[in-house]
């Protein structure tokens, strides 16, 4: 299992080539429609008043996605950023603040952030939701925090992401405990007590 | 030998009576040759960095770098210092700074890289840019 991070946490990492040459830093992170993958990156340039890059990084160029930086192959592998989030939107722009419901309607929460899978796979493997009262009950003081997994099937109606029932059965508090509920260990349970 | 023993020792040529031509400032290190490319040398304390190919430095001993009377050091080339470096692994995570490196200092081969979080063979070095050292991983 490779490691997890919050896809909010790759924006300012910066893009190395093997070669040990840094070309730019992460702006932000492209996934495709349904939400499933890591499709590629938008970027910035490297000085303190450089603006963001007309180029942007594609998921095929990408040698791995590492916790310090993101391991590129070839600095001219980059696309022209327009062309790739033309069909696909960067996070910021479509899947945070994203309502999350489930299959029967109920609310989960919003989305904080996006989890993705470091290294070579590039899946989305959850949500960090700003859980809903219903969903997640407790004090009324702090809205509770918890990290969602994605699911199998996971449909995009508008804005809202919908997920399957059983795909909110677990939930975990933090990154580790989420990492351990997509290895397969389950998280805490939901509500009260059998 | 060390990369750190060698920086500051005076470059002498090799001819009788001959005053040395500065101090070791660096060792450009061939990451996909594995060995030292070129030493730099500065002449003085407002002299600007010069450099002398590999080939002509005759022995390093103790205290001075011998070199041929006829080499001349030209203007140094682009390159960057593995002293301090930041490493990354092929993966993309730290894997800490450069603290020294050891090279035979016969043939100028690399034998090590020490870094903060241990040794990394030669055999595992993939290149050496301006924002780090990226090493395979183990």
């Amino acid at each position: 299992m490779n490691e997890l991070m919050a896809a909010r946490s790759i924006t300012t990492r910066p893009v190395v080539t093997l070669g040990g040459d840094a070309v730019a830093h992460v702006k932000d992170t492209v996934c495709d429609a349904a939400a499933a993958r890591v499709t590629g990156f938008t970027l910035t340039g490297r000085g303190l008043l450089s603006g963001p890059l007309k180029d942007g990084l594609p998921w095929a160029a990408v040698h791995a996605l590492g916790h310090d930086a993101v391991m590129i192959r070839d600095p001219l592998a980059l696309v022209n950023a327009a062309a790739m989030t033309a069909r696909q939107q960067p996070l910021r722009a479509r899947l945070l603040g994203a309502r999350v419901l489930t299959e029967a309607g109920s609310e989960v929460g919003t989305v904080l952030d996006v989890v993705v899978e470091g290294g070579t796979g590039g899946r989305v493997l959850g949500f960090r939701v700003a859980a809903s009262r219903r969903f997640v009950p407790g004090q009324t003081r702090h809205r509770r925090r918890v990290y969602v997994p994605r699911g199998g099937t996971l449909t995009v109606s508008g804005r809202d992401l919908v997920l399957p029932e059983d795909a909110v059965r677990h939930v975990a508090d933090d990154l580790p405990g989420f990492g351990s509920l997509v290895g397969g260990v389950p998280g805490q349970w939901r509500g009260s007590l059998p | 030998m060390l990369f750190t023993e060698v920086r500051g020792l005076p470059v002498v040529p090799s001819a009788a009576g001959a005053g040395p031509l500065g101090t070791v400032a660096s060792l450009d290190v061939d990451v996909a040759g594995r060995g030292v490319r070129h030493v730099r040398l500065r002449g003085g304390r407002l002299r600007r960095e010069t450099a002398l190919a590999w080939e002509a430095v005759e022995a390093i001993g103790p205290s001075t770098v011998r070199v041929r009377s006829t080499a001349r050091p030209g203007p140094a080339p682009a390159g960057h210092d593995l002293l301090g470096h930041r490493v990354l692994t092929e993966g993309g995570t730290s894997h800490g700074t450069v603290l020294d490196v050891a090279f035979d200092p016969v043939t100028g081969r690399l034998l090590a890289v020490f870094t903060t979080r241990g040794e990394v063979t030669p055999g595992r070095l993939m290149g050496l840019g301006d924002h780090a050292l990226v090493v395979r991983t183990a």
